[in-house]
């Protein structure tokens, strides 16, 4: 029984039930048609297994979307050759996503797109928010997000 | 964008409960008397709401209490579902099913509680006096009366079955049109 005694968080399938449809859609965009319920189910139990180590309850769907991302590089790996698994990044804070593979993710990428995603996954922005931040307009953010998406999809299936 | 397909959220819970990563699991069962949120962790049903109780609090407080590792399945519940289906197709008694009661922190309410589900069948009923008889102190009816007005388990444990001395069918945490529907099904109390 792993009870949270200073860490608030909800009910782990309250989270399933509000994103599961947007995190089959990014599971999707990373992976494919024929892999992304691969990739969420996958996803979801690294979810479950990390979840009562996380050390606060904040930013809780940019972090499923991180665990997602890299479920979906390690069912790619995987599929090319046999690796260890790389261990969840645990921690839902802003302050140290950097831990995670999220960043190695998107090492390659520019740094505007880079930009775009931190603010997109991990500090959970609408596009709305996005341009504000980056000083370009909403359409600008979505296309930036998009096609940086595009590139790490496109990378990842080279 | 596509909803989440149940079999895969299916799934996912059945992996979990295999690999000992669940806290506890819920399932939505509908019945004549509307729809029930059924939660059991790993030692029972710990708590059955009824569909005027929000769901994410009730979720919460099992969380709080559990942890916060709480999937759903009908699948992983299955038993319990045909259990309490069958209850209220008129057979049986959902008397079999294992109760956790830890929800209930004051132990004279969960001694009433435990009694209730131990010693009150289908088609008894008793007063809130010899409840609190039975469960050991038979000056404490109000006591007893607060232990079900509280009852994170109702149906399980038969609070329904429980009536003033001063005769009429008294107070119902899911409201007393639910308690004579139970008591009705349980051929307690004849149809109107």
């Amino acid at each position: 029984m792993s009870r949270s005694k200073d860490v608030t968080l909800p009910p782990f399938w309250t989270l399933v039930e509000r994103h599961g449809d947007e995190l089959l859609a990014h599971a999707r965009r990373l992976a494919g048609d024929q892999h992304a319920e691969d990739v969420l189910q996958d996803a979801l139990l690294r979810g479950l297994r990390a979840y009562p180590r996380l050390r606060h309850g904040d930013h809780l769907r940019a972090w499923l979307y991180r665990v997602t991302t890299t479920a979906a590089i390690d069912l790619h790996r995987g599929r090319r050759r046999e690796l260890p698994t790389a261990e969840v990044p645990t921690a839902a804070t802003h302050d140290t996503y950097d831990e995670g593979a999220f960043e190695a993710l998107i090492a390659p990428l520019p740094d505007g797109a880079r930009a775009a995603l931190r603010l997109r996954f991990v500090d959970d922005l609408d596009y709305e928010g996005i341009a504000d931040r980056l000083g370009i307009s909403a359409v600008a953010a979505r296309q930036r997000v998009s096609t940086a998406v595009r590139t790490l999809r496109e990378r990842a299936a080279a | 964008m596509t909803p989440l397909p149940d079999t895969l959220l299916e799934s996912v819970a059945a992996a979990a409960v295999r690999e000992g990563l669940v806290d506890a699991v819920f399932t939505r069962l509908r019945t004549p008397i509307g729809t029930l949120l059924v939660v059991q962790g790993e030692h029972g049903v710990a708590r059955v709401a009824f569909p005027e109780e929000r769901e994410d609090h009730v979720l919460a407080e099992v969380a709080a209490h559990f942890g916060p590792r709480i999937v759903a399945s009908e699948r992983e519940l299955s038993p319990t579902r045909d259990t309490l289906d069958a209850y209220f197709a008129g057979e049986g008694d959902p008397h079999a099913l294992p109760v956790d009661l830890s929800l209930v922190s004051a132990p004279f309410r969960r001694a009433v509680l435990d009694t209730l589900h131990d010693e009150v069948g289908r088609g008894e009923v008793v007063t809130y006096g010899s409840l609190a008889r039975l469960a050991g102190n038979p000056r404490a009816f109000r006591a007893a009366a607060t232990a079900c007005a509280r009852n994170p388990i109702p149906i399980l444990v038969p609070c329904h079955r429980v009536l003033p001395s001063s005769g009429g069918i008294g107070d119902y945490g899911g409201g007393v049109e639910r308690k004579r529907a139970l008591l009705e099904l349980e051929g307690s109390l004849s149809s109107r």
